[in-house]
């Protein structure tokens, strides 16, 4: 009675203190362990984290506080919303966003239906040297922009240009690819269709190959003809990959700015202006930070509404 | 047995704290990385291009000799890269910028009003003092709107007509008897039909903004620039319109050759793509040597005609101007080594030779070795640049909307010159934009 009712404090090595010690030590542990686990991605996130803040969040904020201001004999004043009032006035915006709109609609399509072909073609058992043509139109897309920009210029220069040297040889006059309004934003359609093909054609590819052999097998049997195959087969599988493709190219289209850049600097009077480049001018040529972020900003919410309307119309169609 | 679960602990402390500060460097360091701000306590750096560069690192040679310990990294970042560059690291608060840095002469008074505390005043540091060795007008263009010194002039640059002496006496045309820009375009004519070479080379779609060199010499010939002394447009007036006009009448003749701007010069200067023609800021004295050895002989260099009969036949080709960034942490280093390379004979002596540029400094004028004949051209250019440069002609007027006057310019000679648009219709639309664009009135005539 005495023992069990004992106040007193245990002494150190009494069996129910030794037995205590001996769980508590793997429940702290435990814990700790616990602990660790949940903090161990957070630690190897943190300097993404820190560098998305830094240069991604911080930046946007910035941006957009900076789009209710205006640089007056270097001193920033705010002005509400005279910048967005200021764009609507502009025939210089409203031009760049008819060029950009007027690229959209024609690369775009252009672009995706060629890297379907292209797809299907890469995944035919038939062709030979498959990995290398895969490669060959894969490379593109990693070129850098002055090497693009110096190749593009080799290839369109009127005098001395290559396809005009192809053209002449057989006949055809040279073509002014990028002094003609017409011209160069034709150009600008080669010149991105070339880049961004392979990259789309390597995502449908890897859609294609998810597409089960058997209902190839059980169109034929039911005498389906390559043709019916492509449009009941390959093109509904290939749903999910056109979505993502054509939401990615809208949005990398409507930012265009390496192209006209490169090649024509937004010329000739204007025909390749785009967003992109007219934001840069306002913010590098003009130093009117203010108003290149408003032109930002307008440009973020038209890719955001073109994005959600696209991918509810193309979601609603699949299903 | 304790020690021993904390260790993974440590090691992940250590590996968090490694890739943070790794973060933390990339973060802080990316802007720094440019300037080589790191350097070195006596390190200055310097960003310039072509030209300008090649001379600054000849005096950073020569200045370091002097100054042991002391470098001067100059770096030739290319142009229009550099302006970029500069802007970034203005807008950033000085974030990356060099302690020395070029700048055109076009583009200081945007600078000066937009980053007005982005340059280190050259003034407080004892520029003052040199003016009397600069062109006065010159001078002040490396000041803001209150007359403090910001930048000293680098180069002074005049615009020159180089022709062909060869093209010339295929076609029997004496080049010394054309006095006006009309009668050139005659001399054109009948060049054409000698030698099939055109007049002169225009970047027809303005793939740079330097397109508009050439229309900017016709109409500074006629004493108007994109702006006037008030400030207000000035780019619709009959002297710019005349002067569109000449480039019209040009190429209707079809006596112009189209050449985007960053492959023309060279394959002019070496007659890759002939034309009789090529009116140019003086500082393509120094470019005809080295890019084009082999034409040596064959082209010759002389003022410009004037537009009418009397008229002017001299008008500034602007200039670059070295400044001092008020970031910079030797400020007092930098400005010495700015007035070693402008202010100095001894820099002065050391940059021309390597630049090949016509300096603004004045003693620099009086030696002996500026009164040598020029081997390429055969003559004195030198004598004749301080003869283009003592003509009395009116001042640009710059202002900070320049790089917006100097698109919609160039938007309105690609209509002329491509769609055939009327030029005077085409000026007043494109003075009407500009108005839009800055809020300037347009010039009555």
């Amino acid at each position: 009675m005495s023992l069990t009712t004992n106040p007193s404090p245990r002494p150190a090595g009494t069996p129910t203190a030794a037995s205590r010690s001996a769980v508590e030590p793997p429940r702290r542990r435990s814990a700790r362990r616990t602990w660790r686990t949940r903090a161990t991605p957070f630690v190897f996130l943190l300097p993404v984290i820190v560098l998305f803040v830094g240069f991604k969040v911080y930046p946007v904020f910035y941006a957009l506080a900076l789009s209710f201001t205006q640089n007056v004999g270097g001193v920033t004043e705010f002005v509400g919303g005279a910048n967005y009032g200021r764009l609507l006035d502009d025939p210089l915006f409203w031009t760049a966003l008819r060029n950009t709109v007027e690229i959209l609609v024609i690369q775009v399509p252009l672009m995706l239906g060629l890297a379907i072909v292209l797809a299907v073609a890469l995944n035919s058992k038939l062709l030979k040297w498959r990995s290398f043509f895969r490669v060959a139109y894969f490379v593109p897309i990693v070129m850098g922009l002055v090497a693009y920009g110096i190749l593009f210029s080799a290839l369109l220069n009127y005098q001395n240009g290559f396809i005009n040297y192809l053209l002449t040889s057989v006949g055809l006059p040279r073509i002014p690819w990028l002094t003609d309004p017409f011209w160069a934003k034709a150009s600008i359609i080669m010149a991105m269709t070339w880049h961004y093909t392979g990259q789309n054609a390597v995502m449908y590819l890897a859609q294609l190959q998810s597409i089960p052999g058997e209902l190839y097998e059980a169109a034929q049997m039911d005498g389906a003809n390559r043709r019916r195959q492509f449009w009941h087969i390959t093109l509904p599988g290939l749903r999910p990959a056109l979505l993502l493709t054509v939401v990615l190219s809208t949005i990398g289209t409507l930012q265009l700015f390496d192209e006209p850049y490169v090649l024509t600097g937004g010329g000739p009077d204007n025909a390749t202006l785009t967003i992109g480049m007219y934001l840069y001018n306002s913010a590098f040529k003009n130093f009117d930070f203010g108003y290149a972020s408003a032109i930002g900003y307008v440009l973020a919410f038209i890719v955001t509404a073109v994005s959600v309307i696209q991918t509810l119309v193309l979601r609603r169609r699949a299903q | 047995m304790t020690a021993s679960p904390c260790r993974p602990w440590r090691t992940q402390v250590s590996v968090f704290t490694a890739v943070t500060a790794l973060s933390a460097g990339l973060l802080t360091g990316c802007s720094m990385s440019s300037s080589d701000g790191s350097a070195g306590k006596d390190t200055l750096t310097a960003w310039a291009w072509g030209a300008p560069a090649a001379g600054m690192k000849a005096t950073a040679e020569e200045f370091e000799k002097s100054h042991p310990g002391v470098t001067v990294k100059v770096q030739d970042v290319g142009n229009p890269a550099i302006w970029d560059k500069i802007t970034t690291g203005m807008a950033a608060g000085g974030q990356g910028l060099p302690d020395v840095m070029d700048i055109g002469g076009d583009y200081m008074g945007n600078y000066l009003e937009t980053f007005p505390d982005g340059f280190a005043n050259l003034g407080d540091m004892g520029a003052g003092s040199l003016e009397k060795d600069f062109p006065s007008g010159l001078w002040k263009g490396g000041q803001d709107a209150k007359g403090q010194q910001y930048g000293m002039p680098f180069e002074v640059n005049t615009n020159l007509v180089f022709y062909r002496k060869d093209l010339f006496e295929k076609a029997g045309v004496d080049i010394d008897s054309i006095r006006t820009w009309d009668q050139m375009l005659t001399a054109g004519v009948k060049i054409k039909k000698a030698t099939g070479a055109d007049l002169f080379a225009v970047d027809k779609a303005a793939s740079q903004a330097d397109s508009a060199n050439f229309f900017m010499m016709l109409a500074r010939l006629q004493g108007t620039f994109f702006f006037n002394g008030k400030g207000e447009i000035a780019l619709s007036g009959k002297e710019s319109v005349d002067a569109l006009t000449f480039l019209k009448e040009a190429n209707d003749k079809k006596l112009v050759t189209d050449i985007p701007q960053s492959q023309g010069t060279t394959s002019q200067m070496k007659g890759q793509s002939p034309v009789a023609i090529m009116p140019g800021a003086s500082w393509m004295v120094g470019s005809f040597q080295d890019t084009a050895p082999e034409m040596k002989g064959k082209w010759g260099v002389r003022m410009s005609p004037a537009m009418k009969e009397g008229g002017y036949t001299a008008s500034s080709a602007g200039g670059t101007y070295l400044t001092v960034s008020k970031s910079s942490k030797q400020q007092e280093l930098a400005y010495e080594y700015v007035e070693y390379s402008m202010a100095t004979l001894a820099g002065q002596k050391v940059i021309t030779k390597a630049d090949g540029l016509f300096p603004s400094y004045g003693p620099m004028w009086k030696t002996a070795a500026f009164k040598e004949p020029n081997p390429y051209f055969g003559i004195n250019t030198n004598e004749l640049v301080i003869e283009a440069l003592s003509q009395d002609t009116p001042p640009d007027h710059y202002t900070k909307d320049y790089p917006k006057a100097l698109k919609v310019y160039d938007d309105a000679q690609t209509q002329v010159l491509v769609k055939d648009a009327d030029p005077e219709q085409a000026l007043q639309q494109a003075a009407k934009l500009l108005a839009q664009q800055t809020g300037r009135k347009t010039a009555k005539d």
